[in-house]
């Protein structure tokens, strides 16, 4: 008899003390560096400031996500189990929206669709349109990203383009000799379109370089003021590739625009004789 | 008896060329009177045109000393080397050396632009110029619509612009054929006949010719230095 | 005789000064538009914060205006506690919301603004009167997606319960003017309407509650003193001032004065090196030509000053064209990011201003002319005796 009332005394005991524990939350790196939180911490969570709240242990830290519509905000994040934050905030027993995961595919469709047929004002959204949707003002950025660059482009062009041209003309009367020696048109233009080429590429692949060191410095430095582990500039195959072919074009085709006004002139008229 | 217009006294000029030390004037010194017709004459690198050089101060003597009007050229700073030149000598080289985006007329005022001579006076003075060269209404002619002899002449009629005391000719009639290298050589002895004092460095035997005097070099000396049969200038000048 | 040698060098060669003039322009049109980007968007923004001559913005407690859906509670006592300070001469509350238009072919929805139509802030009338109890001003968005005008009257609702698929709130409420909302995007469809009935709309949960005061100092006062007073006096809201808004929309729109600081200085090397260059090769071609003109007595200073208004020409001509092509530029970029999804419509990222402008063309040009001077100065001292020499050769 006295043991059984020794452990239905420790069965209450515990049974209290369990329902004294603190509930567990997860709160983000920033708001766990900036508030100087740590794991095992117990805090009091309320909905207004001044209100009693709940007092919660903290159970993790989590990374914040690489999610470019975070960024900007930079809020602090806390997950909580549903039923307590609806309880802290008064919401009852609702929701903002529920993520479903289905099988994929076919699946999905039937899905949307059974969902927009079932429920009264509610409406089933594809992550994907969703995504597009919140990327509205990504897609902004990157239009201005791409303006700048085909401004940057022209600019380049022209500059290769003038700096050729002087290049070459300086050695009109190099040409000149040659030409008088008996060496053809298509000779010298072919040679100095192949040394505009190999100076194109040969600046590509620098400038390859260039970019691989810029992208990782603006990738640290972004990465630091936001804290987060988005990347913001991303060097691709692709983009090497399209530099690479841009940048032999532009370089083939400056050497042969300038190689083709010296090759033209006569070769007296190089050497100021005509 | 007058002060020579110029005068070298031992003049020395060296160039150093792949490691070697190359004497192209060795103790030079010789005179020239104003209203003078010298020809200097020689074989390639004999050190004619870096003695021309010397006596137009674009060059400076590594010894002796190079007077004209008395002033030692030598000891000038490049400033008044430049005014020098400017004012008191006129040069005419052998590829004629004019600006090819000026036509004649602009050509020729150049040197009186830069010695602040107003616009008006100079482009009287320079189409006076060129009606005594022979090139009477080819003012507005820029350099490629000229020939080889018309360029000269513009060169020439440059050269005067000033009132200049010396003028230097270094091969004029070199790029120039036979019969307008003629020409050119009448011209010069026109001008020395109006009293203009020339040197002129030359392998044109027929300039040469109508020099006063011949200076022969050899291996940067005066091997040999006579004055022709020629008559001698009446006064007045351009 | 400088300016026909000048002019002379530049046209006997015209596809050379052609294209350098066009490399100058467009590294001018670049530095111009950075130079613009990176002062337009604080510049406009600034403007249309002031446009109503409130300086101070007072939000929920650590939140931006308009930032989350958290409002200030106990509205009435708030506004009262603002005037006790002698330095705040008017408030503006603002409440936001969202209302529903039932239509024919379904509701068509507007942001809301409750406002005190004495002291509001937020939009401009075009026609019309500000509205009274049961009115509301329309911006023309909302006007024609409902196919309504000045004067007409119109179902409003304040929430929509989804599960009843009905509208709460509804009332019926007359347009009583059109206006145009300065801190709304373009196409976004608006209404204003007295503060009170907003809340009423909202229900009880929305009863003396504000997203936002708008705080007016009264002339010569110290804003960031009222600043400093109002977060002592009201430790559960934030005050923000001017300064503070223009500081956090720069931090987080920081990376574009970082990239107009970038580009505008890569465009600046690049105008500089361009005719640096070019100017280089350019005397390299005629040492014969000026060794000519030192032998005929022209001076140095001349010939140098001869080959850097080259320079200046050519930077002072690609700047004129430049600046054209930049503002063109500028235009076309604007409209870009004008299109960022609830960008206000009065803010424009590109914004010319004269003096930044001028200040930095001029140093475009003068820095192209001081990269002509070393090689104009080298190719003017060259000794005259051994250039001619060479070039005989």
């Amino acid at each position: 008899m006295r043991y059984a009332a020794f452990l239905l005394a420790k069965f209450v005991a515990a049974a209290s003390l369990a329902a004294q524990q603190p509930r567990t939350i997860a709160i983000d790196a920033r708001l766990a560096a900036d508030a100087g939180l740590h794991v095992g911490d117990v805090v009091v969570l309320a909905a207004q400031p001044g209100e009693a709240g709940d007092t919660v242990r903290i159970a993790a830290i989590t990374r914040p996500n690489a999610d470019p519509s975070e960024v900007s905000h930079q809020e602090y994040r806390v997950r909580m189990h549903l039923d307590q934050l609806q309880s802290l905030t008064s919401y009852g027993d609702r929701v903002h929206r529920f993520a479903v995961q289905t099988n994929g595919g076919a699946s999905t469709d039937r899905a949307v669709a059974a969902i927009d047929a079932a429920a009264f004002g509610f409406l089933a959204h594809r992550s994907r349109d969703v995504a597009v949707e919140t990327s509205a003002t990504f897609a902004v950025v990157s239009r201005f990203h791409r303006a700048i660059g085909v401004i940057t482009v022209v600019a380049s062009a022209i500059f290769l383009l003038c700096i050729l041209l002087l290049k070459v003309d300086e050695r009109r009367k190099d040409v000149a000799a040659l030409r008088l020696s008996g060496i053809s048109r298509a000779t010298v233009v072919k040679s100095i379109v192949i040394e505009a080429s190999v100076v194109a590429l040969l600046g590509t692949i620098f400038g390859a370089g260039l970019g691989w060191v810029a992208t990782a410095i603006v990738n640290a430095h972004y990465q630091g003021v936001y804290r987060t582990p988005l990347r913001f500039a991303l060097i691709t195959p692709q983009t090497i590739g399209f530099a690479l072919v841009l940048s032999v074009v532009l370089g083939v085709a400056a050497g042969a625009l300038a190689a083709l006004r010296l090759a033209r002139a006569h070769p007296l008229a190089l050497l100021g004789r005509r | 008896m007058s002060e020579p217009l110029l005068r070298l006294e031992n003049v020395e000029r060296r160039y150093h060329m792949e490691g070697e030390d190359v004497r192209a004037v060795r103790g030079v010194s010789l005179a020239i009177d104003a209203g003078d017709y010298v020809a200097i004459v020689g074989p390639s690198g004999c050190g004619k045109s870096t003695l021309l050089n010397l006596l137009g101060a674009i060059d400076r003597p590594d010894a002796g000393r190079v007077l004209l009007d008395g002033r030692d050229v030598g000891s000038l700073s490049d400033r008044e080397a430049t005014e020098l030149r400017l004012r008191r000598i006129g040069f005419v080289f052998q590829r004629f050396h004019l600006l090819a985006a000026l036509n004649a007329r602009e050509n020729v005022e150049l040197p009186m632009a830069e010695a602040g001579v107003a616009k008006r006076d100079r482009a009287e003075r320079a189409r006076e110029l060129l009606a005594y060269v022979g090139l009477a209404g080819r003012e507005r002619h820029r350099p490629p619509q000229l020939s080889g002899g018309e360029q000269q002449r513009v060169a020439i009629a440059r050269a005067l612009a000033n009132r200049p005391a010396l003028i230097l000719a270094d091969e004029p009639t070199g790029e120039l054929d036979a019969r307008t290298g003629a020409e050119v050589a009448a011209l010069f002895q026109r001008l020395n006949d109006d009293g203009a004092t020339l040197v002129v460095v030359t392998h044109d035997e027929e300039l040469a010719a109508a020099a006063k005097r011949v200076i022969h070099m050899r291996d940067g000396v005066v091997v040999r230095d006579e004055r022709s049969a020629a008559p001698s200038a009446a006064a007045g000048g351009r | 005789m400088i300016g026909r040698l000048v002019a002379a060098a530049l046209l006997g060669r015209r596809t050379r000064t052609t294209l350098a003039i066009a490399g100058v322009a467009v590294s001018a049109a670049l530095l111009l538009d950075m130079v613009m980007l990176s002062t337009g968007m604080s510049v406009s923004f600034r403007s249309l914060l002031l446009s109503r001559g409130f300086q101070l913005r007072v939000a929920p407690k650590g939140t931006l205006p308009f930032d989350t859906e958290a409002t200030i509670p106990d509205a009435t006592a708030t506004i009262v506690a603002l005037h006790e300070s002698l330095d705040v001469e008017a408030v503006s509350p603002v409440l936001g919301g969202t209302i529903h238009i039932p239509g024919a072919r379904g509701a068509t929805s507007a942001v809301a603004l409750g406002i005190d139509p004495r002291y509001q802030g937020d939009y401009e009338l075009i026609s019309g009167r500000n509205p009274g109890e049961g009115e509301i001003v329309a911006n023309d968005a909302l006007l024609e997606a409902t196919g309504r005008s000045v004067g007409d009257t119109l179902t409003v609702a304040g929430g929509y319960d989804p599960q009843l698929r009905r509208f709460a709130g509804a009332r019926r409420m007359t347009i009583s003017g059109r206006a145009h909302f300065i801190y709304l995007a373009r196409g976004q469809r608006a209404a204003a309407m007295p503060i009170a009935s907003l809340q009423a709309l909202g229900g009880p949960g929305r009863r003396d509650r504000v997203s936002l005061m708008m705080v007016r100092a009264r002339q010569g006062a110290d804003v960031e003193a009222v600043r400093s007073w109002i977060a002592k006096r009201l430790p559960r809201v934030t005050a923000i001032s001017t300064e503070t808004a223009l500081a956090q929309v720069e931090e987080r729109l920081s990376y574009f004065r970082q990239l107009a600081f970038i580009l505008g200085s890569v465009s600046l090397v690049v105008g500089v090196l361009l005719v640096g260059t070019l100017v280089t090769v350019s005397v390299n071609e005629r040492i014969g030509e000026f060794a000519v003109l030192r032998a005929i007595g022209v001076a140095k200073r001349t010939i140098t000053a001869q080959i850097m208004l080259e320079g200046a020409v050519l930077m002072l001509a690609g700047a004129a064209f430049g600046l054209a092509l930049g503002l063109v530029t500028a235009r076309y970029l604007n409209t870009i990011l004008s299109s960022f999804p609830g960008l206000p419509q009065g803010i424009d990222f590109f914004l010319f201003q004269p003096r930044a402008a001028w200040t930095a063309l001029g140093l475009l040009a003068a820095a192209g002319v001081l990269a002509g001077a070393w090689p104009a100065w080298r190719g003017a001292s060259l000794p005259v005796a051994r250039t001619l020499r060479e070039e005989a050769a």
